[in-house]
Order: structure tokens, then C-alpha cells, then sequence
């Protein structure tokens, strides 16, 4: 009994263990519930496109010193610019367009960072290292929950409304476009901040990997997105307890974590609707 | 004469769940049949089960041979580097060699099935550049080299211009006279009357038969609300859709 | 030099004949994902000592066929759960990297490729590659070009399209692995989506789009691979650069030379 409550407390104990709980929790539980909108407006690919583009400015901050924020912050309107003008690509469609903004940035990004004069490895900047986290980077966590917190129940009903029922939300004094709009701006905030506890590769689960966990069970959207949350939460805890005790990279494992809890999610829904024939959760 | 085309009680969808139902017809060798039904009626759902695209939720369905497809352009692709030429050619593929390269009497083929639809001139235009009663007739030109006894049209008439429209019409009398088979989804009930059958389909099968059993309360099962009919002295004289249908 | 300068000459071919369809059918992120999704096999592959192409040919094919009955939907953007699913390959291969190998320079290699690491049997694999590339092309295009255009009409109007399509999945994910070793797990999208792309931006009729994506991929491969050798770097990511530049180049002559054509309605 001493033995597991060892287990549970020993990684507590260390400093570094604690910040990266503190890292990854904090991003679970704001990344989770917008991950239920992500999920709802169809923006996983567009979650997933951004974050890998983030890569260059991540590593450019990372040469020149600076803040990898501050890096990820321009690298994130650059891309959101870049990204939109390929969603308008026309012979090659925005899809096709949008891997190449997406390869194109990565390969900047990979070139950079094994140039000679880069100070540390790309590892950290693909895959997340939050054992290594920063003082900026648990402050930006710590006031992203309660600002996206905030702005997420202030949005709750036009965010419902338009998702639901977009054609009819205007009658409603709900306007899709400006709500879609907020919901983005939101969303590549939280982009920029998780990079830094989980990499630009491995960001995505925070935000898919819980409301995929969720999946149809959550009887009100209100219930699905604390659902998202808790599990976002617990997923942060259980990555960085295996990382500890299984010696295994810290912020994939987070990720491991939070896909598991995702196919945890799916088999459920598989199993207790089979007749159905649709897959458990939204795309 | 045996049917050609044929379906009973059959139920087709997407996903586990049936957008038609209770479907029963048949159709034999030089029949034309008129598929008429609203929009999301399942036109289209009835078309690609006689395809074998849909397995079917429940009931059979039986087409004998290949058919040939003719979709909704706007269900093909609009930048596609091909020219008309090469989509008639596309036709050849259902003669089985399809790895043989196309051959010179595959090329004057799909050259005539463009000329017999008024393109002799458009056989080198790029696809996406021609208008839409002219992609419509490339469309048919691919079904005609495919030379398949039976055609599925998807609303060939559909957003085409008039010239177009008299082309396909006369292209469709020229098809029957030659023994083929034609089932034709449309939304045009004036000329549904022309067909040698018409079914009606609206999720269910409201209606199958001869043109004659287009009464109006067959039509108002169909419609519902879209339909105007003007009544004559001896019944339904027009019927006219109230909405028209963007694609 | 030589024995990589051959290996990129010929993926680059493979790259382009396929490239020329993964656009045509959308297939851009499929491509990318059968990459990555070989990242954990690649990594266990190495930890045991045994050839890496072999883990990584299973793991590709599987997916392949996997996605290809899954998701007959028209290529397009993935759903939340195939992107998770790539979330999850890439974190497994990180923590199984973690677990069993040294450092992170093999980790590397994986994800961005190696010039340095080429052997004869990766130049086998590459010319198997770009000969079943060419022999399909030749023999199935015109059926992959049908199924592309009309994807719903196509299998009522080609007998075997369905296989055939299956078959275009399979060929590109053998080619897809044997370009792992020159580009890595990660950016494979270089060799085959880039340089097709390019190509769809100018060309008017499927075979000078094959002949202008192939005549791209190589010469970017050049192009990159004397990069790779001044810069110290390795060949993916330079070939990415190389080829993403390459296409914003031509988005921007395009715009200057063809202002605003209107397309009909």
C-alpha cells in the first residue's frame, strides 16, 4: 500500500516532475473543451496543419534566444495567412495546397534546426518537452484556462447555435462567420501555447484526443465540454506519471495517453451502439 | 421478355439507414422509365443502388449487363486537365482492355459520340472551360462509346440550355429507337409523360407505372408543396415545380 | 554521392508518376500519413537490428489497405480520428525511441532520411519502386485518371476500377516506404505530392502533367541533394524547401501571366 502511495507522491516530489504536471494539466483543461469545437466545426486538420507550421518560428526564437512563444505567435499568423490563401487554391484544391504550406514550413523548419549553429535538438520543439518548461511558458498556460475559460462560456450559446444551425442563427442575433472567427482566433491562441508543453507534432491530441474520449455520451454540450476537460486533465496526469515511472518521453506520452483515452472512447461507443453503424464521434 | 432492370422492395442508403424504401419496378430491353421525385428524394440513392454502388439495406435489385452512368456534371470535377475528347474516351475503359492504350478506332469513336451531340468543334476544349449544356453533352458522348444496352441519367436536363436540352432530346428518341434501355431521373414532369413508365419516388415508392397514373394526388405525395398543378377539364393539364432547384 | 544522387533520381521518378494522381485524387494527406504512421515500426525495426523497410513496409500496407476500406470518401481532408491516429503512430514511435535507442540522432534519420546511410539494397527498393511506378502508370492510368474524375460514375464505367483503385493505394505506399531511407517518415509528401502539385498549377492534359511532375521531382531532387551536401543537412527537409519554393514560385507566375480567368457557371 506505502508502495503505491510512494508511486503516486514520488513525482510530486521533484520540481521538475511538478512543473510539468502543472504544464500539462493546465493545457488539458482548456485544450480539451475547445477540442470539442474543433471537433464540431471540422477544424482537426486545420488544429493539425497550424501547429506543424509553427515549427520554423519555433526554432528561429530558439536561435536567436527569444522566447519560443513570441517565435510561435509570428510563425502562427504567418501560417494562418499562408494556410488561407492555400484554402483558396483552386486547380490543386485547398487540401493539396495546405500539405504543401504545411511540408514546406516543416522542411524550413527541420533545415533550421540542424544547421550547425542551432544550440539544441529539434526533439523538443517536434515532440514537446515539458520537463523542460519554462516560467513563460506556465504563465501562458495558467492565463490561457481562465481567458479561454472566460471566452468560452461567454460563447457558449452563439457557438451552439451556429454550429447546430448555422442557417438559421442569424434570426437568433447569432452570427456564424463572427462566431467561427472568435472560435479560430481562440483556437491558434491555444495552438501557440501548446506547442510548447507537447511540440507542433504531437499538440494535436490535446485538443482531439479528449472529445474523441467523450464521444455521444455527454448529454449536453455543457456536459461535453467539462467531460473534455476532466479527461484532458487526467490524460496530462497519466502521460506524465508513465513518463516517470517508465522512464519514456515526457510529452509523448501525454499524447500516447490522450489517444488512448480516445480509442478507450471509441470502443465504448462501438461497443454499446453497434447497430448503428456510425462512428462514435463527430468529425 | 424478361426485365432488364429490375428491383423489389428495395431499400438503399448511406450509413446503415435507408434513404429509400419499398422500391419495386421493372423494366424491360427498350423501355424508357422517368424517375421523377423532389429533391433528396433519393433520385440518385435508386440510381447508384442500380449500379451496384449501394449494397442494399433490404429487397433485390438486378441490372443485366453494364450500364452506363451519365452523373450530374456538377458531380465531376471542373479543373481536370482533360479535354473533351479525352473524357469520351473514358468510355472505352468498359470495353475490358483497359490496360491497352486507346487505339485509333477508339479515338474516331469517341470523336463521332461527340459529333452525334452537336461537339465536333469543343473535341479539343478543355473540360472545365466548355458551359454546363456542353459538359452534360460530353457526359452522354462518354455513355454512348461505352455502348452499354442500359443508360442511367442523373437529371441530364438539368441547369442546360436550350439548345443543349434539344440535342439530348433528340439524342434520347435516337437511343430508343435503337433498342436501349433509358432511365432517366428528372425533374421535368411535363415530359416524364413521354416515357413508357414512370416511378415516382420520394423516400418511398409513391407510385410505378404507366404515364397515366401521374394523377395529382400521386403528384402531391411526390411533391408535396413544390408541385402546382393546373387542372383541365379531364384532370391534370400542367404540372408546374414551384421551386427551382440549385445544384 | 553517387549512390544517393541515384537513389533520389529514382524516387524522384516513382514520385512524380504517382504524385500525378495522389493530386489528382486529393490523396496528399493519405500520403503523408502512410509516412509517419511507419515511424513506430521504423524505430522498433532499427532497436532489433533487422532491415527497417521490412517494419516499415508492413506497418504502410496495412494502413493502406486499412484506409482504402475505411474511407472511400473523395481523398480530401482527414476526419478528426485518422488524424489522431497519425498523432498517435508518430508518439508511439517517440516514446519507443525513447525507450530503446540512443540518442536522438537515429530518431532523426527516421523522421528526415539520411544521404550518408544509402545502401545497394535501398537502391534496389527505389528502382523497384519507380519501374512498378511506370509499368502501373502505363497500364492503370487511364482507369485512375477515369476513377479521379468521376468518382462515383467510375466503377460503372471500368470493370475493375475498384481494384484498380485499391492498387494505387498499394503502389504508392510501397513507394512511399522505399523513399524512407533518402527522405524520412516525415516528409515523403516531397517527393510525391510537392512536385505533382507544381505540375497540376500549369499542366492542360494528364500526360504533360506526368512528364512536367516527373521532370520537377527531378530536378528538385537535384536541387536538393546538392543542398543537402552544402548545408550539412538531410535530404527530406531540403527537399521540401526546395520543392515548396518551387511551387510558390509558379503560384506567383501563374497570377502575373493569367489574371482572373472567369470560370463558367
Amino acid at each position: 500500500m506505502s508502495e503505491l502511495l510512494d508511486a503516486l507522491l514520488d513525482p510530486w516530489r521533484s520540481g521538475i516532475t511538478t512543473r510539468a504536471f502543472a504544464e500539462v494539466m493546465l493545457l488539458g483543461a482548456i485544450c480539451g473543451p475547445l477540442g470539442f469545437w474543433v471537433l464540431g466545426y471540422r477544424l482537426s486538420y486545420g488544429v493539425e496543419s497550424l501547429s506543424h507550421a509553427l515549427l520554423p518560428g519555433l526554432v528561429v526564437a530558439m536561435i536567436a534566444g527569444v522566447a519560443p512563444l513570441a517565435g510561435g505567435a509570428i510563425a502562427a499568423v504567418v501560417a494562418a495567412g499562408l494556410i488561407a490563401l492555400a484554402a483558396r487554391a483552386e486547380r490543386v484544391g485547398p487540401d493539396t495546397a495546405t500539405a504543401v504550406v504545411v511540408t514546406g514550413l516543416v522542411g524550413l523548419g527541420a533545415l533550421l534546426a540542424f544547421a550547425p549553429e542551432t544550440p539544441k535538438s529539434i526533439g523538443a520543439l517536434l515532440f514537446g518537452d515539458p520537463l523542460a518548461v519554462s516560467d513563460g511558458d506556465l504563465l501562458a498556460a495558467a492565463l490561457l484556462v481562465p481567458i479561454g475559460g472566460g471566452l468560452l462560456t461567454a460563447l457558449h450559446r452563439p457557438l451552439s447555435a451556429a454550429l447546430f444551425d448555422s442557417l438559421g442563427a442569424p434570426s437568433l442575433g447569432v452570427r456564424p462567420d463572427r462566431v467561427r472567427l472568435a472560435l479560430l482566433l481562440l483556437v491558434a491562441a491555444a495552438v501557440c501555447v501548446s506547442v510548447q508543453g507537447l511540440g507542433s507534432l504531437l499538440a494535436l491530441a490535446l485538443f482531439v484526443g479528449p472529445p474523441l474520449a467523450v464521444g455521444r455520451r455527454a448529454r449536453s454540450a455543457t456536459g461535453a465540454l467539462l467531460a473534455s476537460a476532466a479527461v484532458g486533465i487526467a490524460g496530462g496526469l497519466g502521460g506524465i506519471y508513465a513518463s516517470y515511472h517508465l522512464d519514456l518521453a515526457a510529452g509523448a506520452s501525454v499524447a500516447l495517453a490522450l489517444c488512448a483515452a480516445a480509442a478507450v472512447g471509441a470502443l465504448v461507443g462501438a461497443i454499446w451502439r453497434p447497430a448503428a453503424g456510425v462512428r462514435a464521434a463527430t468529425t | 421478355m424478361i426485365a432488364l432492370v429490375e428491383a423489389r422492395g428495395l431499400a438503399a442508403g448511406y450509413g446503415g439507414r435507408a434513404a429509400i424504401e419499398q422500391v419495386t419496378f421493372a423494366l424491360e430491353g427498350g423501355q424508357t422509365l422517368a424517375l421523377l421525385g423532389p429533391n433528396g428524394g433519393g433520385k440518385t440513392t435508386l440510381l447508384r443502388a442500380l449500379l451496384g454502388e449501394l449494397e442494399p439495406l433490404a429487397g433485390t435489385v438486378a441490372l443485366a449487363g453494364r450500364a452506363a452512368y451519365v452523373p450530374q456534371t456538377d458531380r465531376t470535377r471542373l479543373d481536370f486537365p482533360v479535354s473533351a475528347l479525352d473524357v469520351a474516351l473514358m468510355g472505352t475503359l468498359a470495353r475490358g482492355r483497359w490496360w491497352r492504350p486507346v487505339r485509333r478506332a477508339d479515338r474516331d469513336a469517341a470523336r463521332t459520340a461527340l459529333a452525334r451531340l452537336g461537339l465536333a468543334d469543343e473535341v479539343d476544349s478543355t473540360f472545365g472551360t466548355l458551359s454546363g449544356g456542353q459538359r452534360q453533352r460530353v457526359l452522354l458522348a462518354r455513355a454512348l462509346v461505352q455502348d452499354a444496352r442500359v443508360l442511367l441519367l442523373d437529371e441530364p436536363l438539368s441547369g442546360v440550355d436550350p439548345a443543349s436540352a434539344e440535342r439530348i432530346d433528340a439524342l434520347f428518341a435516337e437511343l430508343r429507337d435503337e433498342g436501349r434501355t433509358l432511365l432517366v431521373a428528372t425533374h421535368d414532369v411535363e415530359s416524364a409523360r413521354g416515357y413508357d413508365r414512370v416511378l415516382c419516388l420520394n423516400r418511398t415508392q409513391v407510385a410505378f407505372g404507366a404515364p397515366s397514373c401521374l394523377a395529382q394526388d400521386v403528384l402531391e405525395r411526390t411533391y408535396g408543396a413544390e408541385l402546382v398543378v393546373l387542372e383541365g377539364a379531364d384532370g391534370p393539364v400542367r404540372a408546374i415545380m414551384t421551386q427551382h432547384h440549385e445544384h | 554521392m553517387q549512390t544517393a544522387l541515384l537513389e533520389l533520381l529514382l524516387l524522384a521518378i516513382a514520385g512524380g508518376v504517382l504524385g500525378t494522381w495522389v493530386v489528382l485524387r486529393r490523396l496528399a494527406f493519405f500520403t503523408h500519413a502512410v509516412g509517419a504512421a511507419t515511424f513506430p515500426g521504423l524505430v522498433a525495426a532499427s532497436a532489433a537490428g533487422i532491415s527497417p523497410q521490412l517494419g516499415a513496409a508492413a506497418l504502410a500496407v496495412g494502413y493502406a489497405g486499412g484506409v482504402e476500406r475505411v474511407g472511400r470518401r473523395r481523398g480530401s481532408a482527414p476526419d478528426a480520428a485518422t488524424a489522431l491516429l497519425l498523432v498517435g503512430a508518430l508518439a508511439l514511435g517517440v516514446v519507443l525511441a525513447s525507450d530503446l535507442l540512443e540518442g536522438g540522432a537515429v530518431a532523426d534519420r527516421l523522421l528526415f532520411g539520411s544521404l550518408l546511410g544509402l545502401d545497394n539494397a535501398d537502391l534496389w527498393l527505389a528502382a523497384a519502386a519507380a519501374a512498378l511506378a511506370l509499368a502501373c502508370a502505363f497500364a492503370c492510368g487511364p482507369t485512375w485518371t477515369a476513377i479521379a474524375f468521376d468518382p462515383d460514375g467510375a466503377p460503372a464505367l471500368a470493370p475493375r476500377a475498384r481494384r484498380l483503385d485499391a492498387l494505387l493505394f498499394v503502389v504508392l505506399a510501397l513507394a512511399v516506404v522505399a523513399s524512407l531511407a533518402a527522405v524520412g517518415a516525415l516528409l515523403v509528401s516531397a517527393l510525391f505530392v510537392l512536385p505533382a502539385a507544381t505540375a497540376l498549377l500549369w499542366a492542360r492534359r494528364i500526360p504533360g502533367l506526368v512528364l512536367a511532375a516527373v521532370a520537377l521531382a527531378i530536378a528538385e531532387a537535384v536541387l536538393a541533394l546538392y543542398l543537402s551536401y552544402w548545408l550539412d543537412a538531410p535530404p527530406g527537409p531540403t527537399a521540401a524547401v526546395v520543392a515548396s519554393t518551387a511551387y510558390a514560385a509558379a503560384v506567383v507566375v501563374r497570377a502575373a501571366i493569367a489574371p482572373r480567368r472567369e470560370e463558367p457557371a
